[in-house]
């Protein structure tokens, strides 16, 4: 589903990163785990098609992304990619649900609404499904974070230290629901992070 | 979801940004087309009104007074003529038609006209209801009289003396009979009583019942001379019964009544309102009535052409002083959209990862700029037709003119295309960013 080649990425004047190559089987999980300042955040933004690499390629779903031009790239990021923010990401002028449907590709559609029905159930939202956003609590906002980056039912979800802000419980819990929405829609799962309480859930890991 | 809501949500999420950035182009668009408007109305009213005659005839002072008084009835008279002087103007062989006027009553501010049906006909005054006068004291009413006064068929009242509402004396003993209804035409016509000429004068008579001993003041309360033509000699008898009448008659000192008593030379009309056979009379008529009798010739056109040119010249000032408050409304639109681009920097950048285009975060801020420029021309031509209704109404109170509350016209159309030109500009020019827009740099940014 997902793999890298040669990956390497340099910021103009700052650091140069090399990546290790990179292969991830549909609806597998893979953690990437590393301190701070190893470009874990370079590495998902160059997986998920926001960043072009200096070198190397990547293909999701037999597709080179690094091969794409910009148009294209941005719709096959909006169907087939799905992002958990490690700063979460709103359109603050929205609701919830308005937030959500944006994130849909046709939120008219029955089956599109039947699933952001149930999405909003599991993941505790359906009471706030009518807030503007910016009236959400730190954890609901994780949530509905979540609930965005995967949605649209993408072909694989990265998700960036989605945990790093939560308690124990907490982060239990949010590990279980992405891996529960990546069995439900079938997608893969990449996790970047440096918090090794995750480290126990995911036997396929890549230490930076 | 489309693109449009978004755009109108994220505009309508900071109010007090959005009236911040849309006063100056609402100060703009509401001057712009009430003065645009106003202009119009006035020239359209009063060319229209002026159209049925090319001179008026009347006492000697300020030609535009004339045309005012006499013509579009929004000013006092200059005086009276003699009707004898007035028909022998009437009979030149220029001369198409010569419709004589008196007035000088009020019934609660509206002027009572005396004239000849010719009057209605030249304005093509049709009737709605009722007929004609044909004898004294019978009136037909203006339309837009009628609808203010509630005034219907049958109905009498008195008229007072004077063109003013409030203050004069009311000549209780001649009521007058509502006989016709007139059809609303745009001009003067819906905003007068007309009846004959007689009833004026008679109106103004204080003396004997004998209709022979007529004599008409209409117009002395401004104080012009008249040339001692008005008769006094009833002062004696009727002084206890006019006691205002009295008052006012004697700034005429001049009493040459007693003379010519009873006889129709003594009859006075207001002004004489001339059309002409052909443009030959327009060139002669006017310069041999002013060099070689005691009348004054003035041409309707000329006088209102002389107006509207003052009147233009401040129009287009404020015209200009709009325009540039446009302009600067256009930098006010810039600048509210450059900084909500900026202020949403990480929103757009979010959109691109959701596969939003970056010609689709463009129509984004160019749907946000339009609905700016829409709202506030709206909101400026709402606020342009109420101070327009509020202009109107003052007018129909003191000078009788209403004027139009119109949808939007074709002037107004192409402002508002300039105004939608503006808003793109500011959309191209604060825009440029979305091109540069670094998704990962944004996004990572806390």
């Amino acid at each position: 589903m997902v793999t890298t080649k040669n990956l390497q990425f340099a910021y103009v004047g700052g650091p140069q990163f090399t990546f290790p190559d990179i292969t991830l089987q549909k609806a597998d999980h893979l953690l990437i785990l590393g301190p701070s300042g190893v470009g874990k955040t370079t590495l998902l933004h160059l997986l998920s098609g926001i960043l072009p690499p200096s070198q190397g390629t990547i293909s999701i779903d037999d597709t080179p992304i690094t091969d794409l031009r910009r148009k294209a790239l941005d719709r096959f990021r909006g169907t087939h990619v799905g992002i958990v923010f490690q700063q979460y990401h709103f359109i603050k002028s929205l609701t919830v649900v308005e937030n959500l449907k944006l994130r849909q590709g046709n939120p008219k559609d029955a089956s599109e609404k039947a699933r952001r029905q149930a999405l909003a159930e599991r993941l505790g939202l359906e009471a706030l499904l009518s807030k503007k956003v910016t009236q959400l609590s730190q954890g609901q906002q994780q949530r509905l974070s979540i609930a965005l980056g995967l949605i649209h039912e993408p072909k694989v979800i990265f998700a960036d230290e989605p945990t790093s802000n939560l308690d124990d419980t907490n982060c239990e819990r949010v590990i279980q629901l992405l891996k529960e929405e990546a069995a439900i829609c079938k997608s893969s799962l990449v996790i970047i992070t440096h918090d090794h309480r995750v480290t126990s859930h995911f036997s396929n890991q890549i230490r930076l | 979801m489309k693109l449009g809501y978004l755009a109108y949500r994220n505009m309508v999420s900071k109010p007090l940004n959005l009236i911040l950035s849309l006063a100056l182009l609402v100060l703009s668009v509401s001057l712009v087309t009430y003065v645009v408007q106003l202009s119009k109305q006035l020239n359209g009213q009063l060319s229209k009104n002026i159209t049925p005659f090319d001179m008026v005839v009347g006492a000697k002072g300020s030609p535009l007074q004339l045309v005012l008084s006499s013509v579009l009835h929004i000013d006092v008279p200059t005086g009276n003529i003699p009707l004898q002087e007035a028909e022998r103007i009437a009979k030149n062989p220029f001369v198409a038609s010569a419709t004589p006027v008196s007035y000088g009553d009020n019934y609660k501010g509206y002027r009572l006209l005396g004239t000849k049906l010719d009057y209605l006909e030249a304005y093509g005054a049709v009737l709605a209801d009722g007929r004609h006068y044909n004898k004294s004291f019978e009136v037909v009413v203006g339309s837009g009289v009628a609808q203010r006064l509630s005034l219907g068929l049958g109905d009498t009242f008195v008229s007072s003396h004077g063109l003013a509402a409030a203050g004069g004396e009311v000549h209780d003993d001649k009521p007058y009979t509502v006989v016709g209804l007139l059809k609303p035409t745009g001009t003067v016509i819906d905003q007068l009583l007309v009846c004959n000429l007689e009833s004026v004068w008679e109106a103004h008579d204080h003396g004997t019942p004998n209709k022979e001993d007529n004599e008409e003041h209409e117009g002395h309360d401004e104080g012009k001379d008249h040339d001692g033509k008005h008769a006094h000699e009833h002062e004696a008898n009727d002084h206890q019964d006019h006691p205002h009448a009295h008052q006012e008659l004697e700034e005429h000192a001049d009493h040459k009544h007693s003379e010519h008593d009873g006889h129709d030379e003594d009859l006075e009309i207001t002004s004489l309102l001339v059309k002409f056979k052909n443009p030959l009379g327009l060139i002669q008529m006017p310069r041999y009535i002013n060099e070689n009798t005691e009348l004054q010739a003035a041409l309707p056109g000329f006088e209102v052409q002389r107006l509207m040119g003052l009147l233009g010249s401040g129009v287009q000032t404020i015209n200009g002083i709009a325009i540039a408050i446009l302009i600067v409304s256009g930098f006010s639109i810039f600048i509210c959209l450059l900084k909500t681009i900026r202020e949403k920097r990480q929103e757009l950048a979010l959109l691109r990862t959701y596969g939003f285009g970056t010609p689709k975060l463009l129509l984004l801020v160019l749907y946000e700029g339009l609905l700016y420029a829409l709202i506030g021309f709206w909101i400026g031509w709402i606020l342009g037709r109420l101070a327009l209704w509020i202009t109107s109404n003052y007018l129909q109170s003191v000078y009788g003119y209403v004027l139009q509350i119109s949808g939007l016209d074709v002037t107004e159309l192409w402002f508002l295309g300039v105004t939608l030109l503006i808003a793109v500009i500011a959309v191209i020019l604060a825009s440029t960013s979305i091109f540069k827009l670094n998704i990962s740099k944004v996004l990572s940014d806390a």
